[in-house]
Order: C-alpha cells, then sequence, then structure tokens
C-alpha cells in the first residue's frame, strides 16, 4: 500500500470521526426527546417505547405554525430587496466608471467587520423614533442594510469575471448601461444571485440578536429569537425542549438537504470571497 | 491583488468619510425628551365605561394568574376585554422600560422594579385613583414597597404601582426526607435547620435543592441576612436610602453560612447552572429535602406532591424571635403612556375586593390577595399547602416583618451583583467578606452613575 | 474581506480603439452611473454608518436611554479600560479564539493533508451535508443543544463515565474553569465543518505537479505539507481564520442562551455585555463604548490577517 493511499484512508477516518462528532448531539436530542413528557432522561438512552407524540405537542406549545409564517414574512421583505440593492451595486462598482468607486467599495468592505451587537443600541433607538419598533420592519429594514456589504462585495466579484467584451460589444450596438446590464449581465449573474440567495435566505431565518432586541412578541419574531423564548417558557420539561428545539431547527436542515449541492457551493464560495 | 494593495490608505479615507457623517449628526441623545408623568387629579373616574374597550396587558409568562382573572373581568363586563402578550421574566424585565417608553405602551405590564422607571417618568401615578377609590383601606405596609419619593427611593411618596397576590417566601420541605432523618416537625431556629441538613447529608439525601444559574442563591441568602441584621436596614438598602450598606457583620454571617453550606455538599453540584424551572421539577420529583422559594409554587407543589410537602417561614436565631419574610407584591404598573388608565384602574381596584377574583388569586398562585383588611380571605381546603402558606403570610402580617428582595434594590444588582458573587461564593472562590463587598460595590456603582 | 484575484487578468486583449471610444462614452455618463449605487448605499449609509456614528456619539455621554444625556467625554471607555471585570470581559474574547479558530483550523488541516487528491465521490458528498449541519442551524439551537450535552446527566458525562474517566464528569457550565472553553467548545463544533471542507476544496486545487517534483526530489511528508501545501493553502487558511475569528470576537448567540455569562463573570463577552448593559442597566454610554472597542479589536486583528495571506498570492 502506497503512504498516499494509507493517508487517505486514515484521512477517511479522521472525516468519518468528524461525522460522528457533529451528529452526537443531535442524536442525544432525538432521543431525548422521544422519552415519556415529563420524566428526567439521562445524556442517551434509546427509549423502550418512543413518544413521537411529543413532537406534536411541542408543535402545538411552540407555536409553530405562525412562527414559521413569521420567519418567511422577514424573509420575504429581507431578500429580494438585497438582492436587487445588491446586484445594481455589485454591477456599478465592478463595470461602470463611477466616482471615488474605489473608496465607496471601501467603506461598504468595512461593513464586512461590524459586529451586529456593536450597532444594535443604536439601532434600537433610530426604530424607536420611527415608530417602528414591535414590528417586522425593525427586523427587514436593518437586515437589508447589514447584508448590503456582502451582498456589494459577492456581485461585484461576480459581475467582475464577465468578460469585458461582452459589455463592449454592446455598447459598440449602441445599448446603454441599462440595457446591456438587463440583457446581457444580469441572465449570466443568475447563479450568482440564487448562492446568494440561499445564504440570505439562511442568515434571516438564523437571526437572533436583533430579533431579540427589536421585537417584543416571540411570534413577530424570526425563528431563532422565538427559540430563546421558547426555552424560558418550557425549560420545566427537558423532553418537550428538546422535541421543540429539533422541530425549530428542522427547517433549516431540510432546507438545507434540498439545496445541499447550492448550499455548500455557496458557502463555500461565499466564505473564500467573504 | 489589485484592490488591496494600499489598504491601510483606503481604511483612512473610508474612517474619514465616517468622521464627516459624524459631523452632522451631533446634538445629545434624548435631549429633548420630557417627563410625561403629570396627572391632574380631577381627571380620573371611578365608573367603568359602557364602550368597547381592549385592554393591552404584558404579563409575565408562566404565572397566567392575570389572565385568569382577566377571563372574569370580561365575564362580569363583557364589553371590555384583554389583548395579552407574555415573555420570560428576564426578557420582560429587560424589555419593560423600552416598551413603555413607546408609544405602543401597553395599559397594564408585570414590574419587579419599579423606582427607576417611575423617577424616569415612565410610570403612572397611582395617587388620584388611591384617594379615589379609597385604597387607604388597604393595610399601610400592603402598599409601602409600592410608592416612590421624589428623590427616588421606595417606601414613602406616591403609589405607582398595585399587587396581584401578595407573596411571602419561606422554605418548603419534603415530608418524606423529613420521616427518613427523624425530622418530626419544622425546624424553629437556624441551628436546628442546619441540624436536619446535616442529617439529610449523613442519610445521603440532597439537603437543598436551589437554582443558582441566575442568582437563586439569593433566597437563602437574604433568609439569613433577615434573622442575623436589623430588618429595617436590610429594607433601607433595598429602597436606597442614603448611606445604605450591605457590607455589614450580619452579612458577612450570613454569606458564611452559606459558603458553609456549599463546603458540606448541602447545594447539588450543578447548583450554578441548575435553573428555576429544573429545580422546582427535581424537587417535586422527590429530590432535596429544603427548597427557599416563596408562596407562588404552592398551588404547583400541591398538585403535584399532594401531602409530601410541607412549608414554614425562615426560621430565627433564637428561639421564638420575630419572624421575618421576605415577600414582595407581585407588583404591575400602569405605564404614564397607557391608553385606558380609568378602565385598567377599575381592574386593578376590582381584582383586589371582587370575592371571586380574590379566590382566583388565591387558588391559581397560593398568594394572599390584599385588598381592604374587613374583607375575608378566600378558603382553601385546610390540607393543603396553600392553606400553610396562607397561615405563614397571616403570621408575618400580624406578628411579623416583611421586607422586599435584596435583587429589587436596583435593576442590574441582581445580574451583575448578587449573581456572580454568590455564585463565587458557593464554588469557594470568594470569601464572604469578599461576596457582600462585591455585592455592595456593584450597588454603588450603580446608584453613582 | 477576502478579495478574488479573477480581477487580475480581466483587461487584456482589447482592440486598440475600443478603449478610446468606451472612455468617451463613459466619461460623459460616470455621474448618472451613480444611480446604481446610490439605493444600496443610501440603506447601508442610513441603517449601518448612521448608528456606527451615533454609536460613538452615545459612548461619550452618560444616558440611560430615557431621560437628558450627560457629556461625559472618554469616561466610559476609561471605565472599560480599567476596571478588571470589563478588561476580563475583553480577554474572554481572545481565549474563544483558540476554540473557534485554532481548533478546526488545525483539525481541518490534518484532514485535509492527508486526504489531499480524493476523488469527488458520494463519500465527500455525504460528508460535505453532515459537516455542514452546524453551519445551518440556528447558533441559538446549538447553544440548546450542547446545554443538553453538558449537563450533569447530559452524554457528555455520561461518554467520559463509560471511558473510565468518571472521575472528571462535572456540570461543565456551572463549573468556573471549564464553563469558558465547554462553551468555547461549542463553536469548535459549529467551526469545524466549514473549515474542513474549505481546505479540502483548496488543496485538490493545488497542482499535483507540485508534489510529485518534490516527491522526485526525496522530501518527506512533512517537509511536502511545509513547503506545498501550507502556503497553497494561504488564502484558504486566511479566509477560515477571518471568518472564525469575528465569529468568536462578536459571539453573542450561544453564550447567551448556554450561560448568560455566568458562572459569576466566567463566559462573559462583549456582545453579551453590550446587551447587558444597554437593555438591562440602561447604561447607553458605557454599552456604546464597549461596542466601539469591540468594532475596533475585530478591525486591527483582522486587518494584519488580511495583509498577512493575501499579499503575495497569485
Amino acid at each position: 500500500m502506497t503512504a498516499p493511499r494509507r493517508d487517505q484512508l486514515a484521512g477517511k477516518a479522521l472525516l468519518v470521526l468528524f461525522m460522528v462528532l457533529t451528529l452526537i448531539p443531535f442524536a442525544t436530542l432525538l432521543s431525548t426527546a422521544l422519552q415519556p413528557a415529563g420524566s428526567i432522561p439521562t445524556g442517551f438512552s434509546w427509549p423502550s417505547d418512543p413518544q413521537w407524540g411529543n413532537f406534536a405537542e411541542a408543535w402545538r406549545i411552540a407555536h409553530l405554525a405562525p412562527l414559521i409564517k413569521s420567519s418567511l414574512l422577514i424573509a420575504v421583505g429581507v431578500v429580494p430587496a438585497s438582492l436587487v440593492l445588491a446586484t445594481l451595486a455589485g454591477y456599478g462598482l465592478a463595470t461602470l466608471k463611477i466616482p471615488f468607486s474605489n473608496l465607496i467599495f471601501v467603506v461598504f468592505l468595512l461593513g464586512l467587520t461590524i459586529p451586529f451587537e456593536s450597532l444594535i443600541t443604536p439601532l434600537y433607538y433610530q426604530m424607536d423614533s420611527l415608530g417602528l419598533l414591535n414590528t417586522r420592519w425593525a427586523l427587514v429594514l436593518p437586515l437589508i442594510a447589514l447584508y448590503m456589504p456582502f451582498g456589494v462585495f459577492w456581485m461585484r466579484a461576480h459581475f467582475l469575471t464577465v468578460p469585458a467584451e461582452l459589455s463592449e460589444a454592446a455598447f459598440i450596438d449602441g445599448a446603454g448601461t441599462w440595457r446591456t446590464f438587463r440583457h446581457i449581465h444580469l441572465p449570466l449573474a443568475l447563479p450568482a444571485l440564487s448562492s446568494l440567495a440561499i445564504l440570505l435566505f439562511l442568515w434571516t431565518w438564523n437571526q437572533f440578536v436583533l430579533a431579540i432586541v427589536m421585537v417584543d412578541d416571540p411570534l413577530k419574531r424570526t425563528m431563532a429569537g422565538a427559540l430563546g423564548a421558547f426555552q424560558g417558557q418550557y425549560g420545566t420539561d427537558i423532553v418537550l425542549l428538546s422535541a421543540g428545539a429539533l422541530l425549530i431547527m428542522a427547517p433549516t436542515i431540510v432546507v438545507f438537504v434540498i439545496f445541499q449541492r447550492q448550499f455548500s457551493r455557496a458557502l463555500l464560495q461565499g466564505a473564500v470571497k467573504g | 491583488m489589485i484592490t488591496t494593495s494600499r489598504p491601510s490608505r483606503r481604511f483612512l479615507a473610508a474612517l474619514a468619510v465616517t468622521a464627516t457623517v459624524a459631523l452632522t449628526a451631533c446634538s445629545a441623545p434624548g435631549a429633548d425628551e420630557s417627563t410625561t408623568s403629570d396627572q391632574a387629579a380631577g381627571d380620573v373616574s371611578t365608573e367603568l365605561t359602557d364602550k368597547d374597550v381592549t385592554l393591552n396587558l404584558y404579563l409575565e409568562t408562566g404565572f397566567p394568574i392575570v389572565e385568569e382573572l382577566s377571563k372574569e373581568f370580561t365575564r362580569q363586563n363583557p364589553n371590555i376585554t384583554f389583548k395579552i402578550r407574555s415573555d420570560q421574566f428576564a426578557a420582560l424585565t429587560e424589555n419593560a422600560p423600552r416598551v413603555m417608553a413607546s408609544d405602543d405602551a401597553p395599559d397594564l405590564i408585570r414590574l419587579p422594579t419599579i423606582a427607576d422607571s417611575a423617577s424616569d417618568g415612565l410610570l403612572l401615578n397611582l395617587d388620584p385613583y388611591y384617594e379615589a377609590y379609597g385604597w387607604d383601606q388597604f393595610p399601610a405596609s400592603q402598599l409601602e414597597q409600592m410608592r416612590v419619593d421624589d428623590e427616588g427611593s421606595r417606601g414613602s411618596g406616591s403609589l405607582y404601582a398595585l399587587g396581584v397576590g401578595y407573596s411571602v417566601t419561606g422554605v418548603y420541605y419534603n415530608k418524606e426526607i423529613a420521616a427518613e432523618i427523624g425530622m418530626d416537625e419544622p425546624p424553629t431556629t437556624i441551628d436546628e435547620l442546619e441540624d436536619d441538613m446535616a442529617a439529610a447529608k449523613a442519610a445521603g439525601e440532597q439537603p437543598i435543592m436551589q437554582f443558582n444559574d441566575i442568582g437563586g442563591a439569593a433566597f437563602p441568602f437574604q433568609a439569613l441576612l433577615n434573622q442575623y441584621s436589623d430588618p429595617a436596614d436590610v429594607s433601607d438598602w433595598i429602597f436606597q436610602k442614603p448611606g445604605a450598606t450591605i457590607d455589614t457583620d450580619a452579612a458577612v454571617e450570613a454569606a458564611t453560612h452559606l459558603a458553609d453550606w456549599a463546603d458540606k455538599g448541602y447545594f447539588t453540584d450543578d447548583v450554578n447552572s441548575l435553573d428555576y424551572t429544573n429545580m422546582v421539577g427535581r424537587f417535586a420529583k422527590g429530590e432535596g429535602l429544603f427548597m427557599f422559594d416563596g408562596d407562588w409554587e404552592s398551588a404547583n407543589l400541591d398538585k403535584s406532591m399532594g401531602d409530601k410537602v410541607g412549608f414554614f417561614l425562615m426560621p430565627t436565631e433564637e428561639e421564638g424571635g420575630e419572624p421575618v419574610a421576605m415577600g414582595a407584591p407581585n407588583t404591575y404598573v400602569v405605564p404614564a403612556k397607557a391608553a385606558h388608565p380609568d378602565e385598567i384602574a377599575y381592574f386593578l381596584n376590582w381584582l383586589h375586593t371582587d370575592e371571586k377574583a380574590r379566590q382566583i388569586i388565591v387558588d391559581d398562585s397560593g398568594a394572599a390577595p390584599g385588598g381592604p383588611a374587613s374583607l375575608p380571605v378566600p378558603e382553601v381546603p385546610e390540607t393543603s399547602l396553600t392553606h400553610q402558606t396562607l397561615a405563614a403570610a397571616a403570621t408575618i402580617g400580624e406578628s411579623g416583618v416583611l421586607t422586599d428582595f435584596v435583587a429589587n434594590a436596583t435593576s442590574g444588582i441582581y445580574a451583575d451583583g448578587i449573581r456572580p458573587e454568590l455564585q463565587s461564593l458557593l464554588d469557594g472562590r470568594i470569601s464572604p467578606e469578599d461576596a457582600v463587598k462585591g455585592i455592595q460595590d456593584e450597588y454603588e456603582s450603580e446608584l453613582g452613575s | 474581506m477576502t478579495l478574488t484575484h479573477q480581477e487580475a487578468g480581466r483587461t487584456p486583449e482589447r482592440p486598440a480603439s475600443a478603449p478610446r471610444a468606451r472612455r468617451g462614452r463613459r466619461s460623459r455618463r460616470r455621474w448618472a452611473h451613480l444611480v446604481y449605487v446610490a439605493p444600496a448605499l443610501l440603506m447601508y449609509g442610513f441603517f449601518v454608518l448612521k448608528p456606527l456614528v451615533t454609536s460613538v456619539q452615545y459612548s461619550l455621554y452618560d444616558w440611560n436611554g430615557i431621560g437628558p444625556a450627560t457629556w461625559v467625554g472618554l469616561d466610559n471607555y476609561r471605565r472599560v479600560l480599567t476596571d478588571p471585570d470589563q478588561l476580563s470581559i475583553v480577554g474572554h474574547a481572545f481565549e474563544l479564539i483558540i476554540f473557534f479558530t485554532a481548533v478546526p483550523v488545525f483539525l481541518g488541516l490534518v484532514a485535509a493533508a492527508l486526504m489531499h487528491g480524493l476523488p469527488q465521490g458520494s463519500f465527500s458528498t455525504v460528508a460535505r451535508t453532515v459537516l455542514f449541519i452546524p453551519q445551518v442551524i440556528p447558533l441559538v439551537a446549538a447553544g440548546i443543544v450542547w446545554d443538553w450535552v453538558y449537563s450533569s446527566d447530559g452524554i457528555a458525562n455520561q461518554l467520559l463515565s463509560a471511558v473510565g474517566l468518571g472521575g472528571v464528569t462535572r456540570p461543565w457550565l456551572a463549573d468556573f474553569s471549564a464553563a469558558l472553553p465547554a462553551v468555547g467548545l461549542i463553536g469548535s463544533w459549529v467551526m469545524l465543518g466549514l473549515c474542513t471542507l474549505l481546505l479540502l476544496t483548496g488543496i485538490n486545487k493545488i497542482d499535483p505537479s507540485l508534489y510529485e517534483a518534490a516527491r522526485i526530489d526525496g522530501a518527506n511528508r512533512f517537509r511536502e505539507f511545509v513547503h506545498i501545501t501550507l502556503p497553497g493553502l494561504r488564502r484558504e487558511i486566511g479566509v477560515c481564520v477571518t471568518v472564525t475569528m469575528i465569529a468568536a470576537l462578536a459571539s453573542f448567540d450561544i453564550i447567551y442562551i448556554s450561560t448568560q455569562g455566568g458562572p459569576g463573570r466566567s463566559t462573559m463577552v462583549p456582545g453579551v455585555e453590550i446587551y447587558r448593559l444597554a437593555f438591562t442597566q440602561r447604561e447607553i454610554g458605557q454599552a456604546s463604548a464597549m461596542a466601539v472597542i469591540l468594532m475596533v479589536l475585530v478591525l486591527v486583528t483582522i486587518v494584519p490577517i488580511q495583509r498577512l495571506t493575501q499579499r503575495s498570492d497569485a
């Protein structure tokens, strides 16, 4: 057996170990969720009589149906608007000559390093003076802006890969920048746009700190924001809490498995770019 | 590589842009706010409107008592309906000031610490309603904790809140474990209490079930402090009287006992991550001889433990001493910006005086309903735990002293003083002297700023 | 932050006449082109730059969020930078870097080094799916899951007992010295998959002929790793380090859910402290000073890493 082959086996074994470590916490959560409600289970023990009904009970007390609706409403507010703004700006910065474009770009880049927590206090008072507190707008508007640095960065990087000859050909044909953008660049940008859409959706769905500050009513928050309230409310019963936690994270996992390829490509590219 | 060639210059330029924006936006924050708590005394009405009104309530999750009361109220007055939203305690106390300051302030909020909000002008002054409804018929001590004076100290001044149930705290005990260790009746001195703990430990039982993930060791700590010091001093500290301190010999003694209990393994080993609901859950399942808690759990424990559980007031240092308990009204306030102050005041008066409402409070929360001293206390079965807690409340009312919770002294004292200091104390990391000094330091830094 | 390389080779073979024509057209329109950027810039300016400036402004006042504010100059900063409690909070954030950054990058490198050249197949698809799950669930959920893993009756203690280490079992999040590393390991768990996959993707892009040449020269596996793999992965390592460090310094969700900063103050981090100062204690000035310090910390940590990992690459 050659050295690389042995290494690859060892590498595979290591990856399997990583996978097991990744899955153990979920396994223990699942085994706990299936114990009789109200019991005090220990770490991992498969129940002799799995109580699948716990999930129905948790679905009811966690108000999952309205929560999913609320999270979707917020995502619908954030994702399309972010895509439009980021695409226009990314196109402008990448292919058009704009005064101070480098400066503008770096100002956007600075935004990538700003922790959300550093902005929540002023954002809170800003939303208050706009009269938007406790509405989903108080999440949607700041999130669009907070995701803008990444969105602009991402779309600009995409438009830079488009060969300049394409726009030039169009220019020579007399097309304006808007028509060039609309008919040549936009269709080519669809893969980059869909990856960005997936990432933005995920980040919105999982947004926590903004949700707990801006919106008092858990049912108007994002899924993640509601999960914190759920923990406080049903901390008594570790079994139902586990079932509820699984249900609340299930949508992200389902979406992820469906879009698995796009997801990991987006995350990997996104990380390299962002 | 093209774009990163001179990052430092770019960053400087970007920062300069930011700074330029800064110059355009400089006025002191909040300077234009004015207090809105002025209330003309003549404006209030004690007649309930006959229009349709929806009252907005912001309540604490897990204590559905006000919701129950609101249902009964609507049954009696169908034109008044309620819109209720609830949050867990921590989120509620964090959100409350912001919610009250906002334009869609609710009509009633559960608010444990009222002094800061009252001096910030967020709360409606209830004095006009006090006059109009004749709340001077309530025992004065019942309302004392909910008064705030012009300097922002509690204990005297105008009325800013009312209670829904008036709680008292003490010690729950597991009667089965008590029988096992030969504890025939509740201890009457602190020494006896500690002997019982030692006996439980020796018998392999858990002596104390107490949560301390967010500082629940404050219950036994203050229970001890109340006995070792003059309760009036404790109250002065809580009410932020000038010069009050908790850095006293009595507090050090209380902390020493607590540290000693921890050292002997009387607390569970996960005491510092045990949360309240798990504490109650484990105690109800038979783990732990004692649990320091309030009468609000009596109805619950009655259901889950039946005749296996008892309740006693914290024993005194010497046999036959004057009993002291901390207790507090479960305070509810009306925001200054509330849309329906007359209606909510009517509701508050109703729940103190209506026979059915008082019965609901006792049955659902186990706490005394308060109200005029002349009204009878609703009846509960004599064998029930609630009967014991009501009797304890009566004992305190007749011949004892009631103090507020030390955790209510300032808005940050619990999270930033009591919790970290008592967690460190139970872990044996700091001395009792350092623990009380740390709490006092936090108290002063908050009042100072 | 990391910038792509595509633009470097973008402009060469153009017909000689085209640029001039284009420049003319564009220079006439350049101010009008701002229309493309303006909406994004306005949104960003109003909800990011403006609060950023407000944050700096708040940090110079003593304000409870409701009443009038008092100018205190740099007092709030002095307070954060001289109070040992506040300083230890900043220290915790840097300690978390060990777990959020060092552990996953190191383990990811080991896996990548062992596996370079592994063909794409169903195994790698499964691995990718599984390892990404912690990245897609809300961090809040990760906090709840691990809260349970670490509890007295949790699986961490169960496993330790099973392998004969019953002596070290404890309620991990209640233990003053164990809580911060325990919380940090949650971060390792979340970041491990991302780093591993990123590095695996990167290593497969390294030219195999480099390894062949090294082997012909008689280089051993370790030298190969140091001289070929590490330099080849410079960009990916830079990305891993940048992303995970920001996550460590700005951590909030996991700690807010699992320990709220306790026991004592042993797991308090800047993000949670800002939230607590602003919304529990209503010390808006101090919260904002901490917020500004956190932003500066992230910047001064990230910029050198970017320069280091980006410069000589191409």
